[in-house]
């Protein structure tokens, strides 16, 4: 396969594509100066090295890239070589846009055919783990390359295929991601690493999908696994550790009732109250009250 | 008909039993909380998601085996792992999380104060090694390294004591619970002075001691409202797990027998009238009642390390599944001669607390040959372990005659183990299955309270044809005893090696994540 790049808005294949904003192989024979500036993207960046070796700072930490690997850089982060110079190689990689939601994850565009909840999995492993380097990742260069194929080719339902590929794409990166940073082995570690992302977004209206998908995951196994593991449903854990929080919130007196509902991730001080009264006796203005008597 | 709760509030969750008066089981129930470790030496717990945890699993117990079923609780009886600390303020809110018995950010204090001579002379006056896990260093280590914490503390609680004030409103701290802190001298039962001058505390910042019979007041309203518990209903304070699961063994007072547990990390335990007065400080003392001490040795290394070793050699058929590849290696150890044909392991893995007290041992296979597999190197791993559980066994020995073992716990309680220990000791095991010793030394206590049973004294264990005795098989001793003395000797010859690969370990650590992905 040849050198090509193919931008949104230059190039004529990509006119129905609004969400491929950058689609490429690279070649690089000779060394030159400036050849790699550093550049932040809007869109997700994903590069597949095929040949040579590449030192690339990514956000400022830098990071050696052999064939086969994979570079994921997130919107908005920043990409570039040493010296800004391209070393001898070459790469294939593709930049496509995505939602960036207000708790700063992404999510796929609605070209995507997964379901929300998958899509809010797939956007949460890539932005919490923060793993920019994937390493013997080759079916990420099969995906691009069949992408770049489907659009030379324009056969029947072509726009269909493409956007499969794509979606199929961040499948891939998200399970690679899971993989690289858990053991499949180690499922009370993955445990506690979930419960510290539910902690560090407890408003967030987590559901099961998402939860089972940041461990990597089907729904089935991990409602069972969760079960013999701590004894609740993976909803009664969470609604304690929710109730927990709130309890350390009620103590203190400069956060309102509502706030602390939200806060902790309540649809209303109503479904608060209710949930909270039900498992410790209290609605949660009685347990301040109660608690800040107990004091005096 | 009445019935009788037991709570017991451990390392990795709550574990709630119902027991009838006769110490039938009636229903069980867990909740698992976590553990936090914030830098790599931290372990801590969230002290609001264990009340919660506690709540929500009473709850559920009670709606299932409880009221349906028309029983009155006569009592509630708790039990707490040993040596959390939680700091609260003058209003009784937590500062910060529980700082469980595994954290070790205090070691420096610990290593310094049990070198000293006042560190001799707390040991003998409180029962409590000093050790990273004890209150007493954890306290001095924030007074030093904390000083926004320490000076918000109005008081110093345990986690069991902070979930009983959270329940009815009492702050007190059990017997067996206050003699781990570190803090009480076991021979008045009071708080001993120089240890809270070593720590910089008064007594006011802790808690009054009672005995672990007591009764801790009343449940509040909301509490009795939302379990549907009666006014009437008994809290006991309880005691520790430790001190349970010797009590729940069927260990009595004055006979030869010593209690083994073997969970995640492990314990060798004994009951009698007098502490162990052990010069080179290797066993706890803690207190029981006035006249029973339990006595003992930890370790750090049990059922986790073959946990370690099955996670990174074990085969995985399907994901996650720890259980079923245990099961494959321990059949595979099984056909390994004893002795693992000259294979030794040490499994100072996450170093050492008793016999050897030092945290800087570190793992080793030794004496690999060239017609060693893969299959010596599991069955090496778990004699390792249970070789260091003799090493504590053979050291208590020097003070107590002990002619036969009680086994308890996950690992220890696997039918392999429980034989390999039995032959290792050259004692008969006795093995109750499907038994929870701590929580029925919880009920042991409660019945003893009720009068159903006059004293401790008196506690009669469940029948005797409930127990597999594993009897121990002399040629099988005769090797092990052979290895052993290798293995003893590795252990006292590499404390040097110990310290420099432990210091390396520490000056060469990578950062817990890796930005460069090179390869080689």
């Amino acid at each position: 396969m040849n050198q090509f790049v193919l931008q949104y808005g230059k190039s004529v294949e990509l006119l129905l594509f609004p969400h491929i904003l950058e689609l490429g192989m690279k070649k690089n024979g000779s060394i030159q100066p400036d050849s790699f500036p550093v550049t932040t993207a809007e869109g997700l960046r994903i590069y597949h090295i095929t040949e040579g070796r590449f030192e690339w700072h990514i956000n400022q930490q830098l990071y050696v890239f052999y064939p086969g690997d994979v570079a994921l850089i997130m919107p908005g982060i920043a990409l570039g070589a040493e010296n800004n110079i391209l070393a001898i190689g070459s790469y294939i990689w593709i930049q496509v846009t995505v939602q960036k939601l207000d708790n700063g994850h992404i999510q796929p565009g609605e070209w995507s055919a997964l379901s929300d909840a998958e899509a809010t999995a797939i956007g949460k492993i890539l932005c919490l783990n923060n793993l920019p380097a994937l390493s013997r990742f080759s079916e990420v260069c099969n995906i691009i390359k069949s992408i770049y194929t489907e659009l030379i080719g324009m056969e029947v339902a072509y726009q269909t295929r493409i956007n499969q590929h794509i979606d199929e794409l961040l499948i891939q990166v998200a399970r690679k991601v899971t993989r690289q940073t858990r053991s499949p082995r180690d499922f009370p570690q993955a445990f506690t690493d979930l419960e510290v992302l539910l902690r560090q977004d407890l408003s967030h209206q987590w559901t099961v999908e998402e939860m089972a998908g940041l461990v990597g995951m089907g729904t089935t196994l991990f409602t069972e696994k969760v079960k013999s593991y701590s004894g609740f449903s993976p909803i009664s854990y969470l609604i304690n550790i929710r109730i927990s929080e709130a309890i350390r919130l009620l103590k203190r007196t400069d956060v309102t009732v509502t706030d602390i509902a939200l806060d902790t991730g309540f649809y209303s001080s109503q479904h608060f109250s209710t949930t909270f009264k039900k498992l410790t006796g209290y609605r949660p203005s009685e347990f301040r009250k109660n608690h800040l008597r107990n004091i005096k | 008909m009445n019935c009788i709760i037991t709570v017991e509030l451990g390392t990795y969750g709550i574990w709630v039993f119902v027991y009838d008066l006769d110490g039938n089981v009636i229903g069980s129930m867990k909740g698992r909380y976590p553990t936090f470790h914030a830098q790599p030496d931290y372990s801590e717990q969230d002290p609001e998601q264990i009340f919660i945890t506690t709540l929500y699993v009473l709850k559920n117990i009670l709606n299932e085996y409880v009221h349906p079923r028309k029983y009155k609780v006569a009592s509630i009886c708790f039990c707490g792992s040993m040596h959390s600390v939680l700091a609260v303020d003058m209003k009784g809110n937590p500062l910060g999380h529980a700082i469980t018995w595994a954290d070790n950010r205090a070691k420096q204090e610990a290593q310094e104060l049990r070198n000293s001579t006042m560190g001799r002379k707390l040991y003998e006056e409180t029962g409590t090694p000093i050790h990273p896990m004890s209150p007493l260093v954890k306290i001095a280590w924030i007074r030093d390294r904390d000083e926004e914490r320490f000076k918000l503390t109005s008081k110093f609680l345990s986690i069991k004591s902070y979930i009983i004030h959270q329940l009815t409103g009492e702050y007190m701290i059990d017997y067996s619970i206050a003699s781990a802190t570190g803090l009480l001298n076991i021979h008045k039962v009071d708080w001993e002075d120089d240890a809270l001058a070593y720590s910089g505390i008064t007594a006011e910042q802790l808690v009054p001691v009672v005995p672990v019979f007591a009764a801790v007041g009343k449940l509040k309203k909301a509490y009795q409202q939302s379990l549907g518990l009666q006014p009437d209903t008994k809290i006991l304070i309880g005691s520790s797990d430790g001190c349970l699961a010797t009590l729940g063994d069927g260990i009595m007072k004055g006979e030869q027998k010593a209690s083994i547990t073997i969970e995640d990390s492990g314990a060798v335990r004994v009951i009698g009238p007098t502490v162990l007065k052990d010069k080179q400080m290797r066993f706890f003392n803690y207190l029981l009642t006035d006249n029973f001490y339990i006595s003992g040795g930890p370790t750090n290394n049990g059922g986790n390390i073959f946990e370690w070793f099955t996670r990174h050699f074990g085969e995985f058929i399907s994901q996650f599944d720890m259980e079923q590849s245990m099961q494959k290696l321990l059949e595979e150890a099984a056909n390994v001669s004893p002795g693992s044909d000259g294979l030794l392991f040490m499994p100072y893995l996450l170093g050492e607390r008793a016999p050897i007290w030092n945290a800087n041992a570190r793992g080793a296979y030794f004496g690999l040959n060239i017609n060693h597999e893969r299959k010596h190197f599991i069955r090496a791993t778990i004699e390792g372990i249970l070789y260091e559980i003799y090493s504590i066994g053979k050291a208590l020995g020097e003070h107590r005659s002990i002619e036969s073992l009680s086994v308890n716990g996950s690992f220890g309680t696997i039918p392999f183990c429980s034989q390999l220990i039995a032959d290792i000791f050259n004692k008969p095991v006795q093995v109750r299955q499907q038994f929870h010793s701590v929580s029925f030394g919880a009920y042991l206590l409660s019945a003893t309270e009720m009068g159903i049973y006059k004293s401790l004294d008196d506690v009669s264990t469940k029948p005797a044809e409930f127990s597999n005795v594993f009897k121990p098989n002399r040629q099988h001793h005769g090797i092990y005893a052979d290895y052993f003395r290798i293995f003893e000797k590795l252990t006292t010859k590499l404390s040097d090696e110990f310290e420099a690969i432990g210091n390396l370990q520490q000056k060469y650590a990578h950062p817990s994540k890796i930005h460069i992905n090179e390869k080689p």
